[in-house]
C-alpha cells in the first residue's frame, strides 16, 4: 500500500545538492563492487571478468580504446545489461539478479553514451520525474493520496530549482530536451540523476558534445560531487577530464583490466600504450 | 425537421462515444507510447458484455441468439460491467504483450491479437452469436417518459457526460507525477527505467485504464444501437480513431475532442452527401483510402497535430502552469467565483 506522503528520493539542504546518503557500509566499504564480471552478446564476449570496487566520495576513471568494452560494463554495473557471470554489488547487497529499476532504487544513478534527456518534457519535467521517487509517481499514490501529495510535490519543485540554481541552468528550465544543445542535454541528464540523490553515479562519455568552455564547468561539478560522497565512475575519452576528476584510473582493453592505478601511472604503462596504439 | 434533429441526435452519440475512444488512446500512445493497434478489442468486449447482461437468458422458446454471461441486469450494472470487462482484458492481453520490446513490435503484435479476436468471436457461435451479432439489447434509459426523438437527445446528454468526466480524469491523472512518468517511459524507456520507474507496471496501468475507457464506450454504444456484431468491428476502425488523435494533436486532451470531431464525425459525414459514383460501395472504400492520406498529410505538414501537446511552464515559487489552464482548473475558478 502506498505511503501517504513518501518522502523524497533525494533530500537536498541548503543547496547541498545530490549529496550522498550516509552508506551503511562505511566509508571504507565499497558502495559498488563487480566481482569478475562477464558480458557476452551472443557468441562475443564484450567483458571478459572485469572486477572494480568505488567507495563513497572516490572518483574512478574507467578508459581503454573503443571497443574496450566500457559502456557494455557500465552497463552492467547499472542492469541495463545482463551478466553472463560474475557478481555486482551495491552497498554490500547482490543486486547482479536485479533489472535496473531496482538497482536505480537503491541509489544507483547514470548517463548514457546517447544523451537520454526526455526529449517532449521540459528540463524542469525531467527534474520532477526523476525526483518524485518511486512511492510519488505510482498510480495509487497519486489517485489515493493526492491531496498529501501537494506538500511533496512542491518539496521536489523546490529541489529541482535548487539543482537548476546550482548549475546556472534556470534559464533552460522551461525549455523541452528537444530544444537543447548538446552540452545541456548532458547537463540535464547529471541533474536528473542528483535529484534522485544517488549513492553511485556513472557517467558514460559525459563531456561529448558539451562545449569546451562549459567542460571546465562540469569537472568541477563532478568534482564537488564526488567531495559531497557520491561515488563517481566515469568513462571518458577526454583524458584531461579524467586526469582532472580521478582519483584512480582502471584502463580496459578488449574487455578486460589491463592497468590501474592514478592517472600517471597508468598512461606511462607499456600495456596502456600498446593498447592505445596498436 | 424531426429527421434531421434524429439524424443530429445520433451523430452525437457517435461524436461523444468517439471522444472517449479518442481519450483513452491518446493517454495509452499520446502519454505513454503504447501503440494499442488492438483499440477496437476492447470496445466490443465491452459492448457484448453489455449487451449479453441486459438481454436476458438466452434459451427457451423463440431463443435466436446464443451468448455467454446471459442475465437481465438493472441499469445502469451491464454499462458497469462493460467498464470492468474492457479493463480485464486489457489486463489480461497486456500481461502477455507488453513486455520490453520495441514499439513496433508491440504494434503488430496488437494488430495479430485484434484479427485473432474477430476470428474467434465469428467462428464461436456460442460465444456472441457469431457473425450475426447480439441483437434488441434493450434501452437503458427507457424508464423515462419522453418521446422517441426527445430519447435520442437524453442519451446523447447522458454519453457527453461520461465524456466530461472521463476527459477531467484523466487530464488530471496524465498532468500528474504518474502522467509524467508515462510521458518519460514514452521519450526514453531505458532513461526512465534508470531513474527508478518500473516500465512494465507504467505500461500495464496505462493499458488497463485505456481499457477500462474502452468497455465504457462499448457499453454505451451498443445501449444505443441495440445491436453489436462483428462488422462493428474490423480493426481498421481504431485507424479512424489513431488519424483524429494525430489530427487533433497528441497529448492534447482538446485536440483528441477537435480531431474526433473532423475526423470520424465531420470528415466521414461530408462524403455521405456526396453523389455516388463508380459500382456501389466505391464510395465507402475511397473513404478508407481518403483516411490513410489525411493521416499522412497530417504527419507531413502538421506532426503535432492542429492543437499540439502543452508545455508546463515552470514558475520559481508556484506550481507549474500548463501553457492554456485545463478545463478542471478553469471549472474550479469559475466555481470559487460563484
Amino acid at each position: 500500500m502506498a505511503t501517504a506522503n513518501p518522502r523524497a528520493a533525494v533530500d537536498i539542504p541548503h543547496g547541498a545538492v545530490g549529496r550522498a546518503e550516509a552508506s551503511t557500509t562505511g566509508a571504507g566499504q565499497p558502495v559498488i563492487a563487480a566481482q569478475d564480471l562477464v558480458v557476452s552478446y551472443g557468441g562475443v564476449v564484450a567483458v571478459a571478468g572485469m572486477s572494480l570496487e568505488v567507495r563513497p566520495g572516490e572518483a574512478v576513471g574507467l578508459i581503454g580504446p573503443n571497443g574496450a568494452g566500457k559502456s557494455s560494463f557500465l552497463a552492467a554495473l547499472a542492469g541495463q545489461n545482463r551478466a553472463a557471470r560474475g557478481r555486482v554489488l551495491l552497498d554490500g547487497k547482490d543486486v547482479t539478479r536485479l533489472p535496473s529499476y531496482q538497482r536505480a532504487r537503491l541509489g544507483l544513478a547514470r548517463t548514457f553514451q546517447m544523451t537520454s534527456e526526455f526529449a517532449n518534457m521540459t528540463t524542469f519535467e525531467n527534474l520532477l520525474t526523476a525526483g518524485m521517487g518511486v512511492q510519488g509517481a505510482a498510480l495509487s499514490n497519486v489517485v489515493l493520496h493526492h491531496r498529501s501529495n501537494r506538500a511533496h510535490n512542491r518539496e521536489v519543485e523546490r529541489q529541482a530549482w535548487a539543482v537548476l540554481h546550482r548549475f546556472d541552468a534556470t534559464h533552460i528550465a522551461n525549455l523541452y530536451g528537444r530544444e537543447l544543445s548538446g552540452g545541456q542535454r548532458r547537463l540535464v541528464e547529471i541533474m536528473r540523476c542528483l535529484m534522485r540523490s544517488p549513492k553511485v553515479l556513472l557517467l558514460d562519455e559525459p563531456m561529448v558534445g558539451v562545449a569546451p568552455h562549459l567542460v571546465a564547468r562540469l569537472v568541477s561539478d563532478l568534482k564537488s560531487l564526488r567531495d559531497d560522497g557520491i561515488a563517481l565512475v566515469i568513462v571518458e575519452h577526454a583524458l584531461e577530464v579524467v586526469k582532472e576528476v580521478s582519483d584512480r584510473v582502471n584502463v580496459m582493453a578488449l574487455g578486460r583490466l589491463i592497468a590501474s592505478g592514478t592517472y600517471e601511472e597508468v598512461v606511462s604503462n607499456d600495456a596502456v600504450q600498446a593498447a592505445y596504439l596498436g | 425537421m424531426s429527421a434531421w434533429s434524429y439524424y443530429i441526435s445520433t451523430l452525437a452519440v457517435y461524436f461523444g462515444v468517439d471522444v472517449l475512444s479518442g481519450i483513452s488512446l491518446n493517454l495509452q500512445y499520446g502519454y505513454a507510447g503504447v501503440v494499442n493497434l488492438a483499440y477496437i478489442i476492447f470496445q466490443s468486449v465491452g459492448a457484448y458484455v453489455a449487451a449479453a447482461t441486459a438481454l436476458g437468458p438466452d434459451t427457451g422458446a423463440g431463443a435466436f441468439q446464443h451468448y455467454i454471461f446471459a442475465a437481465s441486469l438493472p441499469f445502469p450494472i451491464p454499462l458497469l460491467l462493460a467498464t470492468v470487462a474492457g479493463g480485464a482484458l486489457a489486463g489480461v492481453v497486456g500481461l502477455f504483450s507488453l513486455r520490453r520490446m520495441r514499439r513496433d513490435y508491440q504494434g503488430a503484435i496488437m494488430l495479430i491479437v485484434s484479427l485473432i479476436a474477430l476470428q474467434v468471436v465469428t467462428a464461436d457461435v456460442p460465444l456472441f452469436n457469431g457473425s450475426n451479432g447480439l441483437t434488441g439489447v434493450p434501452r437503458p434509459l427507457s424508464f423515462l417518459p419522453v418521446g422517441p426523438l426527445a430519447y435520442q437527445w437524453v442519451y446523447a446528454g447522458w454519453v457527453f457526460v461520461f465524456c466530461a468526466a472521463v476527459y477531467l480524469l484523466v487530464q488530471w491523472l496524465s498532468r500528474s507525477p504518474w502522467g509524467r512518468a508515462l510521458k518519460a517511459m514514452r521519450d526514453q524507456e531505458e532513461a526512465a527505467s534508470a531513474i527508478g520507474l518500473n516500465i512494465t507496471v507504467l505500461r500495464l496501468q496505462v493499458f488497463v485504464v485505456g481499457g477500462l475507457i474502452a468497455g465504457l464506450s462499448g457499453g454505451l454504444l451498443v445501449e444505443y444501437i441495440g445491436a453489436w456484431s462483428p462488422g462493428a468491428w474490423g480493426y481498421a476502425e481504431t485507424f479512424v480513431i489513431f488519424t483524429a488523435i494525430f489530427v487533433g494533436g497528441l497529448g492534447n486532451y482538446r485536440g483528441v475532442v477537435l480531431g474526433v470531431l473532423l475526423v470520424p464525425v465531420v470528415f466521414l459525414q461530408v462524403t455521405q452527401f456526396l453523389p455516388q459514383i463508380g459500382y456501389p460501395g466505391l464510395m465507402d472504400s475511397l473513404e478508407w483510402v481518403v483516411i490513410g492520406l489525411l493521416f499522412m498529410v497530417c504527419l507531413l505538414v502538421r506532426p503535432r497535430g492542429i492543437l499540439p501537446e502543452r508545455k508546463p511552464i515552470a514558475l520559481e515559487g508556484s506550481s507549474l502552469q500548463f501553457a492554456a489552464p485545463g478545463l478542471l482548473h478553469q471549472l474550479r475558478r469559475r466555481l470559487r467565483s460563484l
